[in-house]
């Protein structure tokens, strides 16, 4: 029952996006606010500090915050308009419910929770408990976030809860967790200053991360050489000392080349390898035949760049290496990682001063939002639900029988191929909108088509939220305590700025009455966001990843604590491993050995052409909220499809040209963007959008076999040039600077 | 005083002089040889020479500078060409929109325009009414055997006429209590402003900004208190109010020339540059060799080269082209090609 | 001018090598209370057909600026720290000759509102002792704003030039720009 109720047309007229700008002169109060929050951005996961002027309740601006240590004031276009997404004339006030015909209409409290509530019920009972399936979001605090692996678990008692955090980071936390039995960035920002090589693969950090940049540049002025590894010469590219383009794909070809180079050189750390690693003779046997020639081939990478960089990573006495979604959105995306730090391992610069290792996490609150319970393999402290110890501690914490803790459920997109198949009937999402997200999504938006019942909690009616039968308003960032932690493992505090408007509710407030109601409320009678971290605190000791002894007071004190940070006089813990005692069984880091295979789809003679996707640095995620904000909407309006003038040539297209892109899932228009700045054989469209402008009607849903993540960085498609051109006026403001 | 000759613009000094012969010449013919002039007027008609000795002097001053000088010439060849009628009808419909309505303002913020206009009216209404009383243009009589009617006269000739104690009387006698009324709203509506923007609380001075309201003020209510004098004090009162009005509005004659209140003399140069545009339109678009897009008229750049060397700035290059050739994205553009160009020079995109 | 607390040892340095064109400044820039959200500063791609390039420019704050001298209202004006400002709104006619006589093509043109606007240095946060908007939040800090030790302590590749050369003219500067160690002027062909 959950088609659209009315045209698409229609719904967006009354619930956008449309597009907010500050008023001239900007809102009232911003001069004289009653008060200043610090708190930090929701946009990604740097969590750049930042201060919000609150007037008569209401967001009116915002004021660097200079003291803030990571980002000192510094913030990106997202972060700088990031108080825009308050006072929203699109936000929901109030629960709503589909009317057949005419759309939404706004509902009390009572009767949302009432429809919800039955239909959960009568769904669980007709079809089992697991036939209810639960999606969230790691955009939400650690708090929301261990809540929800609770009420899944607890109150719905569904073993089929996963999360957004499937789109992003967990090949780096497979990855992560087989070589060090830990899922961390292993060391603060702080620590690139004085790395003498830097390598970033995969992480377009001048667009996703751009306040990371000036620690990338901070080393730079030190000496540091600069590696980007990335199919387009993104900004961070443009002056690096080396920049390998590399072919959508290749990632575990290049760095097991550069592993032999490693070996055949002897730049090795043997020293280090026999004392605290595991897996090295393995590993570079796995390598032995990857010379340049092959690698040339396989990367798409001329020979000699290949050799300069792993002499550079060779020689050098300290580095970091940073990936993100780059090299781990692949079906073999835990393999790329592993590839990774198998370089960092060999030269043994790891858990030393200026010599680290991570992912970019790119969700406000990815790393915190996948440690605690939120995924359908794991519970809180980043514990494993099939492992009997750890479900005894946890049901403990909880108060349950342990028998009655679901198992492992499916993962995201896997979850949406079950509802298509017709085995989940249900499901209630927040802060999630797969319909955008999850590539294939017209197959996505079939399975939503299908459901039952569908409850959404969401503070704008998302791509997504529009196919449910009822829409909970919920809260925004800055209408709710709580805690993130950072992608390099800090964890910080937001604070509440103002209260929800009108009838909107905290998420935490909706969550905690929906299970009273189903019957837990004794498991749910947090009376603040303070009571259910010191909840978490206590799950999440013992386990890896160890909240027990941060406090909000500490965290306030000290602008931040890094975890694993085991007791209440623990100052937390910047830099992973400086006790070389790694987390796995055997307390080594772990080689492991990756042998290099293509991609899922590779291109052919019907399907030529390389599909990659990514992102801009005016949109965050699927831009449920940025795609409201109007100056950020304007800085790049429209997905645009950039293709190589040598392609584009062959195809006889020209810049702005409306060409179709097709995919063995699907088909789409976008213009062109005729840019010499991207590989000759592969095209790039960035992925926020939704409906006709959406790159994930063309994506694959292929996933890694571990992680499973999808594949959204490699397809194969088709290009056709159309007679017509893409629409002027949008270019104006792509291409330049807004007016 | 010997800097003072040394620095006197000669040219603008006559000028300046002309313009206060002008004057007194026309008080003289105006008030028939000062038969209709009001004596009691006489330290204002003083102070309004003297400021139109002043702004004479400075108008033309600032006419002799380069800018200036060409836009005025420009302005004057433009009118006065084959266009003559458009023009004219244009600069006339402009002047109503922009000098008397000054919409223009709205687009800054409408508020402000609100206050700026009922100032700006009540100003204009009050020199409409004091210019010509001042100088015994027009006098009010009652003509023997009829005590019941007044008699307006311009220029010594009969106007119009209407009954005492008429709407018509009460209107036209209170003309300045209404010009009083509007200033003091409109100048309180931008105090406002100043005491809450915070862009012009940092940028703003007591002398350029807040003594102009502060003056406006004090002018409209000194001279609303002669109202309220004779309205209700029945005069007894009025020695003082007359004094202190008579105060600040020579003080305002006397400044009109050198401080803020200028600008209402200079604003007219925006109907010239407006004709500047159009006609720069018609002869043809410059177009930037960086975008290869139309940014301003072909004249404009032209005259504006020639201006520059003359104020000492020469940007043509070794190859004929000009620096000012480009838009202005495409100077920004060189600068940048510019600095990568020297950082590749030096072997290091970064540093 | 009024009371203030501009301090006079610190500086504008521009870099655009360093500049990722992300555009925050830009954005921020509009929240500069003397801009009424209207951003001043430029961001654009040199030739975004070829490369991702980006160049920045806040006004450079000219010794003897070409603007001021060019308008015909006299309506710019260059404070005793020598920032100099947006066009004084009760003067300025709207003519443009500013727009297209800055060398660095920086003040903006409101069209309706005829009336020229540039940036001044976010004059409401530098006279209270605060950074400028756009370099405060730099993610990349192709725009800092400190003391000269500290550009030069932080930069040691580097060298602050104030001076530049546009075909004949040298134009002598506030703000100055990055550039490689050993040059004393950034000459533009």
């Amino acid at each position: 029952m959950a088609k659209l109720p009315v045209s698409v047309d229609k719904i967006i007229e009354q619930y956008g996006p449309h597009k907010a700008y500050p008023p001239q002169g900007g809102f009232y109060g911003a001069n004289e606010p009653d008060k200043l929050v610090k708190t930090h951005c929701c946009y990604c996961g740097m969590q750049c500090g930042i201060q919000l002027k609150v007037k008569d309740n209401k967001i009116a601006g915002f004021e660097p915050w200079m003291e803030f240590p990571f980002n000192e004031g510094r913030l990106c276009p997202k972060g700088v308009q990031r108080y825009m997404q308050n006072n929203h004339p699109d936000r929901l006030l109030s629960p709503i419910q589909r009317v057949e015909g005419k759309g939404f209409e706004p509902i009390g409290w009572e009767k949302a929770m009432d429809k919800t509530v039955s239909e959960i019920k009568r769904i669980q009972q007709t079809y089992g408990n697991d036939a209810f399936a639960m999606l969230s979001g790691v955009s939400l605090t650690n708090e929301k976030s261990y809540m929800i692996g609770k009420f899944a678990r607890v109150a719905l008692k569904t073993a089929n809860l996963d999360y957004n955090g499937r789109l992003c980071m967990v090949s780096a936390g497979g990855g992560n967790k087989k070589a060090f039995g830990l899922d961390r960035s292993s060391n603060s920002w702080d620590d690139l200053a004085h790395a003498e090589v830097i390598i970033v693969a995969g992480a377009n950090i001048s667009e996703t991360f751009p306040t990371l940049t000036h620690y990338i540049w901070r080393a730079r002025d030190n000496g540091a050489k600069l590696i980007v590894v990335d199919p387009r010469v993104i900004p961070l590219a443009r002056t690096a000392d080396l920049h390998l383009p590399i072919r959508p794909g290749g990632d575990s070809a290049l760095f097991g080349a550069m592993l032999k180079i490693l070996v055949d050189n002897d730049w090795l750390d043997h020293d280090f390898i026999a004392k605290y690693t595991s897996g090295f003779e393995e590993t570079i046997a796995a390598v032995k035949d990857y010379d340049l020639d092959w690698a040339e081939e396989q990367t798409g990478i001329s020979k000699h760049l290949i050799l300069e960089a792993a002499t550079l990573w060779g020689k050098a006495k300290t580095s970091f290496l940073l990936h993100a979604r780059g090299i781990e959105h692949h079906t073999k995306g835990v393999e790329n990682v592993m590839s990774c730090i198998n370089l960092v391992l060999a030269t043994g610069r790891i858990g030393k001063p200026y010599c680290g290792y991570g992912t970019i996490t790119g969700q406000g609150n990815g790393q915190g939002g996948r440690e605690h319970g939120h995924k359908c393999d794991q519970l809180p402290g980043n514990r494993d639900i099939t492992n009997p110890e750890h479900r005894k501690y946890i049901s403990e914490v909880w108060g349950i029988d342990e028998k009655d803790m679901p198992g492992k459920g499916l993962t995201a997109y896997e979850q949406i191929e079950a509802i298509h198949r017709g085995e989940i009937k249900g499901m209630i999402s927040i802060c999630f909108n797969p319909l955008v997200s999850l590539p294939n999504n017209n197959l996505v938006r079939e399975a939503l088509e299908k459901l039952e019942f569908y409850v959404c909690i969401d503070t704008f009616l998302s791509e997504t939220a529009r196919h449910a039968d009822i829409v909970m308003a919920g809260s925004l960032h800055e209408e709710e305590e709580g805690t993130v932690t950072t992608a390099e493992g800090r964890v910080v505090k937001i604070n509440e700025a103002i209260t929800p408007p009108h009838s909107a509710r905290r998420d935490g407030e909706i969550i905690m009455e929906i299970a009273d109601r189903l019957g837990a409320g004794d498991k749910f009678s947090f009376p603040s966001s303070e009571a259910i971290f010191n909840e978490l605190r206590i799950a999440s000791k013992g386990g890896t990843a160890d909240y027990y002894g941060i406090t909000y007071q500490k965290i306030e004190e000290n602008m931040g604590i890094f975890w694993p940070c085991p007791s209440l006089d623990h100052p937390g813990t910047p830099r992973l491993w400086e006790d070389k005692k790694f987390k796995t069984p055997d307390g080594k880091a772990h080689f492991n050995p990756v042998k290099y295979r293509p991609a899922a789809e590779v291109t052919d003679k019907e399907y030529p052409v390389i599909l990659t996707t990514g992102r801009v640095v005016s949109q965050y995620l699927s831009g449920t909220s940025t795609r409201r904000i109007g100056k950020l909407v304007d800085q790049y309006p429209e997905p645009l499809l950039e293709i190589h003038p040598k392609l584009a040539y062959q195809y006889g297209i020209e810049n702005r040209d409306l060409v179709k892109v097709k995919t063995r899932r699907g088909e789409a228009q976008f213009p062109a963007h005729v840019v010499e700045t991207i590989r000759e054989d592969t095209v790039f469209i960035p992925y926020h959008w939704g409906g006709k402008f959406s790159a994930n009607q063309l994506t694959i849903g292929s996933l890694d076999p571990m992680s499973k993540i999808p594949e959204f960085k490699v397809c194969a498609c088709q290009l056709y040039p159309t007679e017509k051109k893409g629409s002027e006026h949008r270019t104006e403001s792509a291409y330049q600077s807004w007016l | 005083m010997s800097r003072l000759f040394r620095t006197l613009n000669r040219a603008a000094f006559f000028k300046a002089l002309m313009a206060s012969i002008v004057v007194v010449v026309l008080v003289l013919v105006g008030s028939r040889n000062l038969q209709n002039f009001d004596a009691a007027l006489f330290a204002y008609l003083v102070g309004t020479v003297f400021a139109v000795f002043g702004i004479a002097y400075r108008y033309s001053v600032w006419l002799q500078r380069p800018p200036t000088r060409l836009y005025w010439k420009r302005s004057m060849q433009f009118l006065f060409s084959s266009m003559f009628f458009p023009y004219l009808y244009r600069s006339a419909k402009l002047f109503f929109r922009n000098i008397l309505g000054q919409r223009f303002i709205a687009y800054r913020s409408r508020t402000r325009w609100i206050g700026h206009f009922m100032m700006a009216t009540g100003c204009m209404l009050a020199f409409a009414i004091t210019i010509p009383l001042t100088f015994g243009w027009i006098n009010f009589e009652l003509i023997p055997g009829d005590d019941v009617t007044y008699y307006a006269k311009i220029f010594g000739f009969q106007a119009f006429s209407f009954p005492l104690g008429s709407p018509m009387a009460f209107i036209t006698f209170h003309g300045l209590v209404w010009c009083s009324i509007l200033v003091t709203i409109g100048a309180a509506i931008m105090m406002r402003r100043r005491l809450t923007n915070g862009g012009l609380i940092a940028t703003q001075t007591f002398s350029d900004d807040w003594l102009p309201l502060i003056l406006l003020i004090a002018i409209s209510i000194t001279g609303l208190g002669i109202s309220y004098d004779y309205t209700f004090l029945n005069g007894r009162t009025y020695q003082f109010m007359a004094v202190t009005h008579a105060v600040t509005v020579i003080l305002f004659l006397v400044w009109l020339p050198f401080g803020k209140f200028f600008h209402i003399f200079q604003r007219v140069a925006q109907l010239g540059a407006k004709l500047y545009k159009t006609e720069g339109l018609r002869r043809g678009m410059a177009e930037c060799p960086h975008t290869k897009k139309e940014f301003a008229t072909k004249t404009h750049i032209e005259d504006l080269k020639k201006v520059s060397k003359k104020l000492g700035f020469d940007y043509s290059k070794k190859d004929g082209s000009n620096h000012l050739d480009l838009s202005p994205e495409g100077k920004r553009s060189a600068l940048a090609k510019a600095h990568f160009e020297a950082r590749k020079k030096s072997g290091k995109f970064f540093g | 001018m009024p009371k203030t607390d501009y301090n006079e040892e610190m500086a504008f340095f521009v870099d655009m090598q360093r500049c990722i064109g992300c555009h925050a400044c830009e954005m921020a820039c509009a929240e500069c209370e003397t801009n009424g959200q209207e951003s001043m500063i430029h961001v654009n791609y040199v030739d975004r057909a070829i490369s991702t390039q980006t160049t920045v420019q806040v006004c450079m704050h000219c010794e003897d600026p070409t603007c001021a001298n060019v308008c015909p209202a006299d309506a710019i004006h260059q404070d005793d720290f020598g920032v100099v400002h947006s066009a004084d709104t009760s003067r300025c006619i709207g003519c443009s000759n500013c727009v297209l006589a800055c060398p660095f093509g920086v003040p903006k043109m409101q069209e309706q509102a005829e009336l020229m606007m540039k940036c001044n240095m976010c004059y409401d946060r530098t006279s209270a002792g605060k950074k400028p908007m756009c370099a405060t939040v730099c993610p990349s800090q192709a725009l800092y704003y400190g003391t000269r030790e500290e550009i030069e302590r932080m930069r040691p590749d580097s060298v602050p030039v104030n001076s530049f050369l546009f075909g004949q003219q040298e134009v002598n500067t506030k703000v100055n720009i990055m550039m490689p160690k050993g040059t004393h002027q950034l000459i533009i062909e």
